[in-house]
């Protein structure tokens, strides 16, 4: 129908005739086009991994003691419970356990450690040894590991493994650089990678040591930073919950824990990777606006170049909306020119981008990902036809006379 | 020639604002135009020819007075009418031939019944036109600059034509021509008021307004002889 309208077949003679001009204004709307969509896709594929990441954990409650609660000005958060979980609170959390679920405290700081005369700075889990293995399991790749360390034992996450080529045997340094004690732990096993996890033990860049050697070195003993419970049947986490709490937080005002899952931790990360796609998304946006002016700069070229044409139009009897649709025309299949073409190069720049920054491209073709492309797309053609719709006014408004005397 | 004035004019002025004072092109003129007349307009340059072309063909109104085309007043008549008037009452033929560059010699023949009908022609109108006026299918699908001026004025004649207008206006039609050119056209222009059309015609050069059945002659803005 579009491609049988005389205007249309004008428009595109238009285009054809000023073609290095058109693909010149139409290479702005590629990379807007292609700006939008590869960062929309980057960021809906972090945050379909994190999804993935945290639903492994989705069976674990996390029972902290750092407690900030909002509340109006003036108000004190309370204090009561920043020494850590107490062992009478860990008593009433595995007593509302009973047998649903293993209930798993463990100490953390952040701390420095010193590896091959390299210092480092990383979380420091004390965990009991017999529980590391109920949720923390060993690369065997890195030397014949176990999770059962001793108190002169460490086990290290997988990517300072990797970075500092660590193996089962090797001796790292716990401690500040400056301090004169830096006790020297034996290597026992190096964890497999975790990745963003809900149960708030992300081994990955951190350390491992037994409980007991925790406690001596930090002190703090029996007074756990969290407590995690992984529940048997995942339905019944919220009953779970429901029980600790009451157990526990017997001031409704001033609870003495936080009680988290999965499900908070994902609807949180979610919504920050959310907001940070949509702020990048945003920055991609600019390169459309430029190409906007672009394009509104070569339609009204393309309207002063056409005046006596205008004119002749005008004088036999066209339309005023028929001019207009003529120039509309010309903006759209820019547009089209644009998002075409910039919507082929986000498929393959986006893949490699998701595929640089995440290491997968398994999501890249999933719905939620994929259609950042057509979208973006749409954006670059309505951002064309919006930047004509002046340029085709004025050419519709020309006094027919005047235009037909321009040379 | 029948009694019925398809053009008239009445009182008719047109003032241009300048920066230097206000310019009356056109000054208290009146003048009926019959069906099926002949008429050249001359005179000096300055002395309106063109304004009045402008007024016939409906590209402009007056500032006062009435002219009324086919007994319809057209200062009465919305932006859309005068449009439409232009599209099928009025048939134009330009000095400088107008042709619209983009499109080919049938296309540009075709273009009035396109903004007429609202569909491409396959009544084989636009063919049959261009053949009249000596423009065969293969110099046809040729774009304007292609063509000689000659050759341009043939398709724009067949343009004129091709929505069967009543009016033929025709501004300097030979003026860009070699003058045998020019008598051809003339030829084709005659042949079509033998046909019925009512043609008026702006010319400097009084051979070619010998064609012509009635001469006015305008000199400052005001009808000089008629």
């Amino acid at each position: 129908m579009i491609n049988g309208d005389i205007f249309f077949n004008l428009a595109v003679r238009s285009v054809r005739l000023n073609f290095l001009r058109s693909m010149l204004a139409a290479i702005g709307i590629v990379i807007g086009v292609v700006a939008i969509s590869s960062m929309g896709m980057l960021g809906t594929n972090m945050q379909l991994e994190v999804k993935e990441q945290l639903s492994a954990t989705a069976n674990t409650i996390v029972i902290s003691s750092d407690t900030v609660r909002m509340g109006p000005p003036g108000f004190t958060p309370s204090s009561s419970s920043s020494s850590g979980i107490s062992k009478t609170e860990l008593t009433k959390i595995t007593s509302a356990v009973g047998s649903n679920g293993t209930v798993i405290p463990l100490y953390s700081t952040n701390g420095e450690f010193t590896i091959n005369s390299v210092a480092g700075r990383g979380e420091i889990y004390g965990i009991d040894p017999g529980d590391i293995g109920k949720f923390l399991t060993i690369n065997q790749t890195y030397g014949n590991g176990t999770t059962e360390i001793g108190t002169g034992e460490v086990l290290v996450g997988s990517t300072l493994a990797e970075e500092f080529n660590l193996k089962v045997g090797t001796r790292i340094r716990i401690g500040s650089f400056s301090s004169s004690s830096r006790p020297e732990l034996r290597i026992a096993g190096v964890l497999n990678p975790r990745g963003t996890v809900a149960d708030g033990v992300s081994t990955d860049n951190a350390v491992v040591v037994n409980s007991n050697w925790y406690t001596n070195q930090y002190g703090g003993k029996d007074e756990w930073t969290q407590v995690n419970v992984i529940v048997k049947d995942v339905d019944n986490i919220s009953d779970i919950e429901s029980t600790i709490d009451e157990k526990v937080n017997t001031n409704a005002k001033t609870p003495s824990v936080r009680i988290t899952d999965a499900s908070s931790q994902l609807a949180t990360e979610t919504s920050t990777l959310s907001t940070v796609t949509t702020f990048i998304m945003a920055i991609g946006g600019i390169s459309l606006l430029v190409a906007a002016v672009s394009i509104f700069n070569v339609m009204m070229m393309s309207v002063s170049e056409r005046i006596q044409e205008i004119g002749i139009l005008l004088s036999i009897g066209t339309e005023k909306g028929e001019v207009r649709r003529m120039f509309l025309y010309e903006s759209f299949i820019l547009g089209l020119l644009g998002a075409g073409i910039g919507g082929a190069s986000s498929l393959i720049i986006g893949y490699s981008v998701v595929d640089a920054m995440l290491g997968t491209t398994e999501y890249f073709f999933l719905p939620a990902s994929i259609m950042y492309v057509p979208a973006a797309m749409l954006v670059g053609v309505m951002v064309c036809v919006v930047s004509g719709m002046y340029p085709a006014w004025r050419a519709s408004n020309m006094d027919p006379i005047d235009a037909l005397r321009s040379e | 020639m029948t009694d019925t004035p398809v053009i008239q004019l009445v009182d008719v002025t047109k003032t241009y604002h300048l920066e230097s004072g206000d310019f009356t092109a056109l000054n208290h003129v009146s003048l009926d135009i019959l069906e099926n007349d002949f008429v050249a307009i001359m005179g000096p340059s300055g002395s309106g020819k063109s304004t009045m072309m402008n007024q016939l063909g409906i590209l402009d109104v007056p500032t006062s007075g009435n002219l009324y085309i086919g007994g319809k007043d057209v200062a009465k008549m919305t932006p859309l009418e005068r449009t439409h008037m232009r599209r099928d009452t009025i048939g134009y033929i330009f000095q400088k031939f107008y042709l619209i560059p983009l499109l080919s010699a049938y296309e540009n023949v075709e273009y009035p019944l396109i903004l007429k009908y609202k569909k491409r022609d396959t009544s084989g109108r636009a063919t049959a036109f261009l053949e009249a006026v000596g423009i065969d299918r293969e110099m046809s699908a040729h774009r304007p600059t292609q063509l000689s001026g000659g050759q341009q004025q043939r398709v724009a004649i067949a343009r004129a034509l091709v929505n069967d207008p009543k009016i033929l206006l025709c501004d300097e039609p030979t003026g860009n021509l070699d003058s045998k050119t020019g008598y051809q056209i003339m030829d084709i222009l005659c042949g079509l008021h033998r046909e019925g059309k009512t043609v008026i015609i702006v010319t400097h050069d009084p051979g070619i307004a010998e064609y012509a059945k009635r001469t006015i002659r305008l000199v400052d803005g005001r009808i000089a002889e008629s």
